[in-house]
């Protein structure tokens, strides 16, 4: 199951570490995490379920679904997709909830850590935050979940559009590397702190508290962070459809069958049916081509084709057909995914009956748009509306990223769905902000004052359309306290 | 959204566990119902709740109602067609001192005069039934148990009692907020809401911590306060124990969920009343500290969130139920001061038997608002979270 040739990617045999799957001894490479070892062993069912014992496969591949909860050196529910495999872990399934582990529990102490701006999450949205602020002059602690910085950048093989200044024509996982360096660069005002979950989040007077979970090889250390400054940059969730089947292993999210490729190397599977055609479905279903797996059809409930032409072509110059009008209405298998059904569907997405075919595949693949993340944010008290134009509920802000929680700003994805490039430029609108807000001055005005006008030609085309009254919306609520739009 | 209804017998305000088990029941009962949510079905306190049932009280108002409730939970999933989730593992109370005891002793007598099912039990006992718990790191001398408390699902229920009300003709409007009600020669004319106005004979306030605000929409003043109260999940491990645990000294409690999360709840010192929603780091350290000394396994479970909801409370913390004197038509059933899914089925029982049919048990007058008046009150103390 692992890919060795790529167009783009470099996927060299690595170092290999052996470790167990039910008492058996398997084998993975450097870099990868339990979940994408198993899946290169061919092992996609990782739990059965607590009531009806149905097998659990992994979906998101990013440590935001809970669906990849396995027992790892006796510690149950550890969310594999996100954990680095190591030499000798022993990897149990968990039937009907884990164990607790016997053992005597290690005390820590908790530590604390006071900084002027925390940033949670490294996407682009925070690690452009991080630096626009580390520039400004303003001591930054970065922290995120996975073990490595670029969020959904570190998946993306293909070439951005947009401005030169914007980085167009790079590709995520190149941009992910520059950045990167660059923080590096600043490694006197840019504290990281990976493997590092935030979970709690609390309003203060002056600052801000948050906890935080630091996994290590010896155990959790908890952290409590006071930060005067918080930016939330914890980008969104993919959506799950409902239909019968969709928790059987093989039923994916099309970023986690991004990542399980682009980042580890790994084959989702033989052959994959895509559902939704926006730029996610069309991109991934691309990338598949690449990595050597069949795209067996591209399914679409809307009439027409939602993402950009120019990657529909590409795939129809593959011979990869697009079926506007048409959804998944079933998958179904044993212990995993062995074939859909599809349905063509009236304008109102209803299926019509009589127009199902069966269509053998081992992958579903979602691609059915993201959900802004807003957990923390809402645990702090910011505000928060429904606009559908923008993935869901999202945090209200004004034109600094600031919520009307003071000292709270969010960016990127959390702050609405759009793209890698807006998330960049919102994160150093976010960063500016928040650094001048504490005093720092480093021709703060003229950078802002770029960055919106960057964003408004992002969003002045047509693709444009739905982010920005996305973002009409949401300031609209901003100055009126309601959606008066 | 379409045009509301403009005329009911009965206007409930409030979609939480009593509005929706009293819509089911006087819409069954032949009236015309029309229940107002200012949010979604169960945004109040009962979507928030631990949903204990317990019938362990130190007043034997709370212990009836609360006993003769657990009856009506037996039968209700038959009765509504509907799982409720009901799942009855016992609450172990623990009792930390001699006074304690002396407490647990005379609740237990009464309880058990009123038939119920209860007992002492010695420290070994208690590990007996839970067996996680430490009985030096909670400071035990002892418990009492009842096998028969337990656990409903609040959800499963209100949306039970919810469908079964809309089967009877009930008409259940959501994001539909309460904003005035008139009166007429001293009785409800109608009642006011962002979508229209609709002329009743009655209201229910069933608003839980909002209560306060409706009555005072006709000029009557409930002596409720709004008290933040959080409760925090953990993540799914394998059962452990059935059992509820709770201390009335520690305010702890907490109880294991079929699905295998560790449910519960502590006061932090020093609460004022109020309308805060915001979750606290101070109730998160203090829960997971005492929670740990509890039952110490529980120490290598993650916690995977808290939310905040609110308690109504009673100088005597006891419900505050029936028509309000000199207002007819004007109906209370609030004022439940954190046990108020427990006691839903009995109150709303005779709320509706008080409406429909103008019987007034005796327990409708000892728990009218106008006990406060002047009179010395009983405080229940059997009180935690
Ligand atoms: C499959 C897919 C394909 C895409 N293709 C394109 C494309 O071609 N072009 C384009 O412009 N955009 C594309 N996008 C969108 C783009 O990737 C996102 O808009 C962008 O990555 C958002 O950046 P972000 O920084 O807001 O969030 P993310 O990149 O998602 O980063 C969020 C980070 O926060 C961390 N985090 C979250 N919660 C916590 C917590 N509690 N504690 C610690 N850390 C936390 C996460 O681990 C993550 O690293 C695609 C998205 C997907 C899913
Ligand atoms: C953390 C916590 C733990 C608890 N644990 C337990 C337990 O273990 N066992 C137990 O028995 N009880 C428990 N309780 C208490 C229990 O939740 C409540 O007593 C019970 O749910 C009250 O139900 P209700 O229907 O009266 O009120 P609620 O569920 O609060 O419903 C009132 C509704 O009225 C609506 N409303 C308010 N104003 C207006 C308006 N103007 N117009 C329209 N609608 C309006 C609100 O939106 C709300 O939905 C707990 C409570 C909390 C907060
Ligand atoms: S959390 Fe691991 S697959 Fe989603």
């Amino acid at each position: 199951m692992r890919i060795r040739n790529h167009p783009i990617i470099d996927f060299k045999k690595k170092r290999e570490i052996s470790f167990y799957f039910n008492k058996k001894k398997m084998y993975g490479e450097e870099g990868d995490t339990i979940a994408s070892a198993l899946h290169a062993n061919d092992v996609k069912v990782l739990s059965h379920s607590l009531r009806y014992k149905r097998p659990r496969g992994f979906f998101c591949g990013i440590g935001k679904c809970s669906s990849c909860f396995m027992t790892v050196n006796d510690i149950p529910n550890v969310r594999t997709c996100i954990t680095p495999v190591k030499e000798n872990i022993k990897v149990m399934e968990q039937d009907k909830g884990g164990e607790l582990p016997n053992k005597q529990f290690i005390n820590k102490d908790k530590k604390r850590i006071d900084v002027e701006i925390v940033i949670i999450g490294s996407g682009p949205a925070g690690l452009m935050a991080a630096l626009a602020a580390a520039e400004q002059g303003a001591s930054v602690l970065l922290i995120d979940e996975n073990h490595m910085v670029g969020g959904q950048l570190v998946k993306q093989t293909h070439r951005f559009f947009g401005s030169r200044e914007e980085k167009a024509g790079m590709r995520g996982i190149e941009l992910a590397v520059e950045l990167m360096k660059k923080v590096v660069e600043y490694k006197e005002s840019i504290q990281l702190m990976l493997a590092t979950t935030v979970i709690g989040c609390y309003k203060g007077k002056k600052r801000h508290n948050l906890i935080a979970v630091q996994k290590l090889a010896d155990g959790d250390q908890l952290f409590e962070i006071n930060g005067h400054k918080i930016i939330v940059a914890c980008g969104a969730l993919e959506n799950m459809l409902a239909f019968p089947g969709n928790d059987l292993p093989g039923v994916y999210g099309a970023g986690g069958v991004q990542t399980l490729m682009n980042v580890y190397g790994v084959k989702p599977g033989k052959c994959v049916l895509m559902v939704g055609a926006g730029n996610v479905g069309l991109i991934v279903s691309y990338q598949l081509l690449q990595a050597g797996i069949m795209v067996d059809r591209v399914v679409e409930a809307m009439p027409k084709i939602g993402g950009y032409h120019v990657h529909a072509a590409k795939l129809r110059r593959c011979g990869v057909p697009i079926y506007t009008s048409h959804s998944i209405k079933e998958a179904y298998g044993k212990e995993k995914v062995e074939g859909a059904v599809v349905v063509k569907v009236d304008d109102y997405c209803q299926p019509i009956s009589g127009t199902e075919e069966n269509i053998s595949c081992d992958t579903i693949c979602l691609a059915v748009g993201l959900t802004p993340s807003i957990r923390l944010i809402e645990q702090i008290g910011v505000r928060t509306e429904f606009i559908l134009e923008a993935g869901g509920h999202v945090a209200v802000h004004d034109s600094s990223m600031q919520t009307n929680v003071r000292g709270i700003y969010i960016a990127g994805d959390s702050s609405g769905i759009e793209e890698a490039s807006t998330a960049m430029i919102e994160g150093q609108l976010a960063g500016v902000s928040a650094a001048t807000s504490l005093g720092y001055d480093k021709n703060a005005s003229e950078v802002k004052r770029k960055c919106r006008s960057a964003l408004k030609v992002f969003r002045s085309g047509p693709f444009g359309e739905i982010p920005r009254v996305g973002k009409e919306k949401i300031a609209c609520c901003y100055r009126n306290g309601g959606l008066t739009y | 959204m379409n045009e509301i209804d403009h005329k009911a017998d009965v206007v409930i305000i409030g979609g939480g566990v009593n509005g929706c088990s009293l819509a089911y029941q006087l819409s069954k009962r032949g009236m015309k119902v029309v229940l107002c949510e200012k949010g979604y079905l169960c945004s109040g306190a009962t979507g928030r709740c631990g949903a204990g049932i317990r019938q362990q009280w130190s007043t034997r108002e709370n212990s009836e109602l609360a006993i003769k409730s657990i009856q009506i939970f037996e039968r209700l999933e038959q009765e509504l067609g509907q799982d409720i989730g009901l799942r009855q593992g016992g609450y172990l109370i623990v009792v930390h001192d001699k006074s304690d005891m002396k407490q647990a002793k005379s609740n237990v007598n009464m309880q058990k005069a009123l038939g119920l099912d209860v007992s002492i039990l010695t420290p070994d006992e208690i590990v007996d039934i839970v067996p996680i718990l430490d009985v030096n790191g909670m400071h035990a001398v002892g418990a009492t148990f009842c096998p028969t408390d337990g656990h409903v699902d609040p959800f499963k229920t209100t949306h039970a009692y919810a469908q079964a009300a809309i089967k009877h003709g009930a008409q259940l409007y959501k994001f539909t907020k309460v904003v005035g009600i008139k009166k007429k020669n001293k009785r409800i004319d109608s009642v006011l809401t962002d979508r229209g106005k609709i002329s009743t004979d009655f209201v229910i306030n069933a608003a839980g911590a909002w209560s306060k605000q409706i009555a005072e929409m006709v000029g009557v003043k409930l002596p409720n306060k709004p008290f933040r109260k959080e409760i925090l999940v953990t993540e799914r491990v394998k059962p452990l124990f059935d059992a509820m645990v709770i201390s009335f000294k520690d305010g702890i409690y907490f109880s294991q969920q079929e699905e295998g999360q560790v449910l519960g709840g502590i006061p932090i010192p020093n609460e004022k009343p109020g309308y805060l929603t915001a979750p606290t780091f101070d109730f998160l350290h203090h829960m997971a500290k005492t929670l740990a000394r509890y039952a110490p396994p529980l120490k290598h479970v993650n916690v995977i969130r808290q939310w905040t909801g609110y308690y109504d409370v009673t100088p005597d913390a006891l419900p505050i139920i029936g028509e309000v004197e000199g207002i007819k038509g004007f109906i209370q059933c609030n004022g439940f001061s954190g046990h108020g899914f427990m006691l839903s089925p009995m109150v709303t029982k005779i709320l509706t038997a008080y409406i429909a049919d103008g019987r007034t048990p005796h327990i409708l007058k000892r728990l009218s608002l106008s006990r406060f008046k002047g009179k010395k009150i009983v405080r229940e103390v059997s009180v935690v979270g």
